[in-house]
């Protein structure tokens, strides 16, 4: 395995900027085209192989962009425990491709040795969080860096949960140390389904944890909002993505598109809708 | 109030049967992350085997998808290799009938997903050999690439896989027979080919590290034939080390 210091490539911070996610159709182009983003985001399980097109193609590319190492198969709420094998293979490629930034979810994924292979909500409750904190502290130990955890879209709503989504964030943040990736569009779409107060969620987070913000487009299904990442991010989600920047600040912004993906150009181009957010927040600041 | 664990618990049972309870709400929207399992466990068995799939049709390899995943259900949070055991549940499912072939087109399509992303070692060249005297060569053990897979199936597998590289591609005649195969990985893809029947028990003993003479014999390999043969592996780059057998101690 080769790491990339060994080449002279320093892993970087990520900036305040808009970067686009690492999809296995754009290798080529990405490669070739080199379009200017802030940085680019990769799913970490498709590179835990040691070999073969799509980790060289993340080697190329990495040279090229910072890296925010996104991972959806921990599952860090499950109350069956983590997988310490799919653990070490996270940070085997956290070893090998020295991202700036490492993020997983707030959610669980398996039950009685059965994976779903989907980001299951949890319940806002004292002992998920409890129970969440504890398996993101001992995987950041593992890992040996900060963790951000995402906030998930949910459809559905527990009857007992006795904490609002975020307060329980905030718990977790404040037990385990990690930060947050916040997904404006993940926040629209849980208000939506479930009839939280969107701006409210925003204002009732801790100023100071959030280190990157996702946005989205979703789908309408049958009444419920679907968090598809097929489409365009609407008007609505860039409005709460203001709110976002300016109560967390700039920070560096994905916009996802991992079904219907269309051409690199367009996905740069809706990249840059966040970036000339970013840049109107900077110029706020200055 | 449930626990975590029992409410995950029961979370679970009802992604896996719709009529068990569990206490949100509204239960009705549980079929999304119902729907979302079943479809992310298709879309990784549909990535894996695009052949098996596209002879089959849509909605036959999505029955059969639901049926291997309620006797396999994931047992990772790593999708990629969801497809481990589905041609032997193609075995065990369709029997001995009249697709029973479509077991060993899984095995060449689970042999191309592991080729993917395995590493390729430099190869050696057919020069490498002139390290070695000619009388020893019978005692050499090739180092194959650890990513070649060889196939050999009662059924013209290998000229299926190939003839439906596109969608609508005509039936293959399954009366063709048996056929031999190995899939091998490239720069930038990952090769199926036919071989013989005695280059395949060539590179199967060799990839079984038996030294070229005992390799030779188990395939009735001729001396004329060596060099062509030798010819073949070297130029595929499937050589990736060569090694003296060492001589067992002798007693007194």
């Amino acid at each position: 395995m080769t790491r990339l210091a060994t080449r002279g490539v320093p892993p970087g911070p990520i900036p305040a900027r808009a970067g686009i996610g690492l999809r296995s159709v754009h290798h080529d182009a990405l490669l070739e085209e080199r379009p200017d983003v802030g940085f680019i985001e990769a799913h970490t399980e498709n590179y835990f192989h040691d070999g073969g097109a799509a980790v060289r193609a993340l080697e190329r590319a990495r040279s090229n962009y910072p890296l925010s190492l996104h991972g959806v198969g921990l599952g860090l709420g499950s109350a069956d425990g983590v997988d310490r094998a799919h653990l070490e293979r996270v940070r085997a490629a956290i070893r090998r491709f020295e991202p700036a930034l490492v993020s997983e979810h707030a959610c669980w994924g398996h039950a009685g040795g059965e994976y779903f292979n989907d980001l299951l909500p949890l319940p806002a409750t004292e002992e998920a969080a409890r129970l969440l904190a504890q398996q993101v502290s001992e995987a950041q130990d593992f890992l040996g860096v900060q963790l951000l955890i995402e906030n998930v879209s949910a459809y559905v709503a527990f009857e007992h949960a006795t904490l609002s989504e975020w307060e329980f964030l905030g718990d977790v943040v404040a037990r385990s140390g990690c930060a947050l990736l916040l997904d404006v569009n993940n926040i629209f779409v849980s208000a939506q389904n479930l009839g939280l107060d969107a701006h409210a969620y925003i204002s009732g987070l801790p100023p100071a944890c959030v280190r990157e913000i996702h946005v989205a487009g979703h789908e309408r299904n049958a009444g419920v909002l679907i968090d598809s990442h097929g489409t365009q991010v609407c008007d609505e989600v860039w409005e709460l993505y203001r709110l976002a920047i300016a109560r967390f600040g700039p920070q560096p912004t994905l916009v996802e598109w991992d079904n219907n993906i269309p051409a690199l150009a367009t996905l740069v181009a809706e990249s840059r809708r966040a970036q000339i957010l970013l840049d109107q927040r900077h110029g706020l600041a200055a | 109030m449930a626990s975590l664990r029992e409410l995950q618990r029961s979370f679970a049972a009802a992604l896996r049967d719709p009529a068990v309870a569990c206490a949100v709400l509204p239960p009705a929207n549980l079929a999304i992350y119902r729907n979302n399992a079943r479809a992310a466990f298709l879309a990784a068995l549909e990535l894996t085997f695009p052949v098996v799939r596209r002879r089959v049709g849509d909605d036959y390899f999505r029955q059969l998808a639901a049926h291997f995943r309620e006797r396999a259900p994931s047992r990772s949070g790593d999708l990629h290799w969801a497809g481990r055991d589905f041609a032997a549940f193609l075995d065990d499912y369709l029997g001995d009938g009249d697709y029973a072939w479509l077991a060993d087109l899984a095995r060449i399509e689970w042999s191309r997903a592991e080729c993917s992303v395995a590493v390729a070692l430099p190869a050696l060249s057919a020069t490498a050999l002139a390290r070695f005297a000619a009388q020893d060569f019978e005692h050499l053990v090739f180092g194959l690439q650890p990513a070649l897979k060889l196939h050999s199936s009662s059924y013209p597998v290998i000229t299926v896989w190939l003839a439906n590289q596109t969608e609508n591609a005509p039936p293959v005649d399954q009366s063709l027979g048996c056929e031999f195969g190995m899939v091998l990985p490239r720069a930038d893809h990952t090769e199926v080919r036919p071989i013989n029947e005695r280059l395949f028990l060539f590179l199967s003993a060799l990839q079984s590290a038996l030294p070229l003479g005992d390799a030779m014999t188990r395939a009735a390999l001729e001396v004329e034939a060596l060099t062509g043969a030798l010819e073949f592996i070297f130029s595929e780059g499937l050589v990736s080390s060569l090694t003296l057998k060492e001589s067992p101690p002798t007693t007194s």
